[in-house]
């Protein structure tokens, strides 16, 4: 479905005298039908970069890659009509049309009939939850609201592959759930193959089966996220803060450091303890005023990446 | 594949034109405003004579139709396209398996109809309460179609300087320059005929008349109808040198990114 072999840009110098930038180097993979796959990294990473190859918006220095057994920079506008994309930070919708009107007009450049377009718009309505957004101007829905609209239109033509670049940045917790619950769905209802960029762990750890770590334009792992998640992403960070200092806490195996009496960090191996039984006791032991849970920060993943040892 | 995106686009972008009946309102007040400064400005200047061959009631519909052809063409145009070569949001029109300028071309187009249909109506209306006279029905109807041609040019146009944003990355001093090769060489402010003869021959050699003069000439009853084959020459070659630039910098854009 996607094979990509030796891919590296080189972006030339803006200015005479600066420097190229080598953005992705020498990526190699292959995603099969239907799998939930995801290419992480930091800012920087040359993810974009990747995801910007492949559905052809941009020519590799050198390297091959196939999508859907066309070369995306040779064949864009026919791989256009088998891909969807959606990239978080750029609009594919006109702001001053409704979700239903920029439908119509995607439809219309996809070859669709209008009957087609009105059925597939009223099915990802349903999917989507997003029926009650149709005829609002883009322009004045929310972050949340416009995404799901996003996700429609770059469903309208029932692509094979689903191509997404950060779509959960700017979404608020919720939206976020939300917006990952609906590409689960997207992957397990139609068979849609979703290639999903993140620099957000909570996207890999909830939407893919498989992930890429790529940093500074080189893949650095490759591996099931069952496997990540029991290695490298066990860790949660939990943040409580309470009305007035609890009573004591038995939390073997937690590494809890108090900022003050009230406030207290925690750092939980999921693998030795439950998340759930360590938010059970400091429930129990105290009146909660505020707790998080959260991530271990990418750039700590990738850092254990870099120390786990090399080889099968 | 079929061409009939390139008409819902029309469509689409008209409806949400015709829909914010406020910024009708402001384009039709605005028309209005500079027709009757202008118009009554050269009517003064006509006097009971004729300049450069228009009496005081030809001079105004000259008028009515030069600005009822550049007033509805969105302002800043080029540097709304150029902001959006130069920012990168245009990657995301590469992904669609259509021409990212003909889908562009066509939303402009349909856009920039319901504002040309308001100045035409309120011109209209003005003309006929200033003049008392309607233009000659043969005038009209060659004007009619040339005022589309007119906007279709111009929109052309600022696509084709806009394309220059793939390499300078800033098209705000083009939109200026632009603007006032409209002003002027157009015929937009001044009838061609007024300018000394040199620069007159030279205006009319260039592609701005085709945006403003062609349809007030025509409207001011003069029997030029090779001036809307004119139009559609210069219609051809803009479209071309906009497909050309876009071509270009879309093959720059996925060499060097945006």
């Amino acid at each position: 479905m996607i094979e990509v072999e030796g891919l590296r840009k080189t972006f030339p110098a803006r200015r005479r005298g600066g420097q190229q930038v080598e953005a992705v180097r020498d990526l190699t993979f292959r995603v099969g039908p239907g799998e939930r796959f995801a290419c992480i990294g930091p800012n920087g990473a040359g993810k974009s970069t990747a995801i910007k190859m492949l559905t052809g918006i941009l020519h590799p220095t050198a390297g091959t890659a196939r999508v859907l057994a066309l070369v995306p920079w040779q064949r864009r506008r026919d791989l256009a009509l088998r891909i969807g994309t959606l990239f978080g930070q750029r609009s594919q919708l006109w702001s001053e049309l409704t979700p239903r009107q920029g439908y119509d007009l995607l439809g219309a450049v996809y070859g669709l009939a209008p009957r087609a377009v009105r059925d597939r718009v009223g099915e990802l309505a349903e999917l989507l939850g997003a029926a009650g957004e149709l005829d609002a101007p883009v322009r004045t829905l929310s972050l949340g609201q416009r995404m799901r609209a996003e996700l429609a239109a770059s469903l309208l033509h029932e692509p094979e592959v689903l191509f997404l670049d950060e779509p959960t940045i700017g979404l608020d917790l919720l939206a976020k759930q939300r917006f990952r619950e609906l590409l689960v769905r997207v992957n397990a209802e139609r068979g849609t193959t979703v290639f999903l960029t993140s620099h957000d762990v909570a996207d890999i750890e909830h939407v893919a089966r498989r992930v890429v770590v790529v940093n500074h334009g080189t893949l650095i792992h490759d591996a099931d996220v069952a496997v990540l998640r029991r290695t490298l992403l066990a860790t949660k960070r939990v943040e409580v803060r309470f009305e007035r200092p609890p009573g004591a806490l038995d939390l073997p195996g937690v590494q809890a450091a108090w900022r003050s009496p009230t406030e207290l960090d925690l750092v939980v191996d999921t693998a030795a303890r439950p998340i759930r039984a360590v938010l059970d006791e400091l429930l129990d032991r105290g009146e909660v005023a505020d707790i998080s849970v959260v991530d271990p920060p990418l750039e700590q993943v990738i850092a254990a990446i870099y120390r786990m040892p090399v080889g099968p | 594949m079929n061409r009939r995106w390139a008409a819902v686009a029309v469509g689409a972008a008209a409806r949400r034109t015709a829909a914010d009946r406020g910024a009708l309102l402001m384009t039709a007040v605005f028309h209005l405003l500079v027709v009757s400064a202008l118009g009554s400005l050269w009517r003064a200047a006509a006097g009971g004579e004729t300049l450069g061959g228009y009496d005081a009631d030809a001079l105004f519909w000259y008028i009515v139709a030069s600005e009822a052809a550049t007033v509805p063409v969105a302002m800043r145009l080029i540097e709304r396209i150029g902001d959006d070569i130069a920012d990168g949001s245009i990657e995301v029109e590469l992904v669609r398996p259509v021409g990212v300028l003909a889908l562009r071309l066509a939303a402009e187009l349909g856009a920039t109809l319901p504002r040309l249909a308001v100045c035409g109506v309120t011109g209209a209306a003005l003309g006929l309460l200033v003049t008392g006279t309607a233009p000659p029905a043969g005038a009209v109807a060659l004007a009619a179609p040339a005022l589309v041609l007119a906007v279709a040019c111009n929109i052309a146009a600022q696509h084709a300087f806009a394309s220059l944003a793939f390499v300078v990355r800033d098209a705000r001093s083009a939109w200026f320059l632009y603007q006032k090769l409209v002003f002027v060489l157009g015929g937009m402010l001044v009838p061609l005929e007024l300018l000394p003869p040199w620069l007159a021959a030279a205006a009319r050699s260039l592609p701005f008349a085709a945006m403003s003069y062609a349809p007030a000439r025509l409207l001011s009853g003069e029997g030029e109808p090779w001036l809307a084959a004119v139009q559609v020459a210069w219609l051809v070659v803009l479209t071309g040198l906009a497909a050309l630039g876009f071509a270009v910098g879309e093959r720059r854009l996925q060499r060097v990114g945006a």
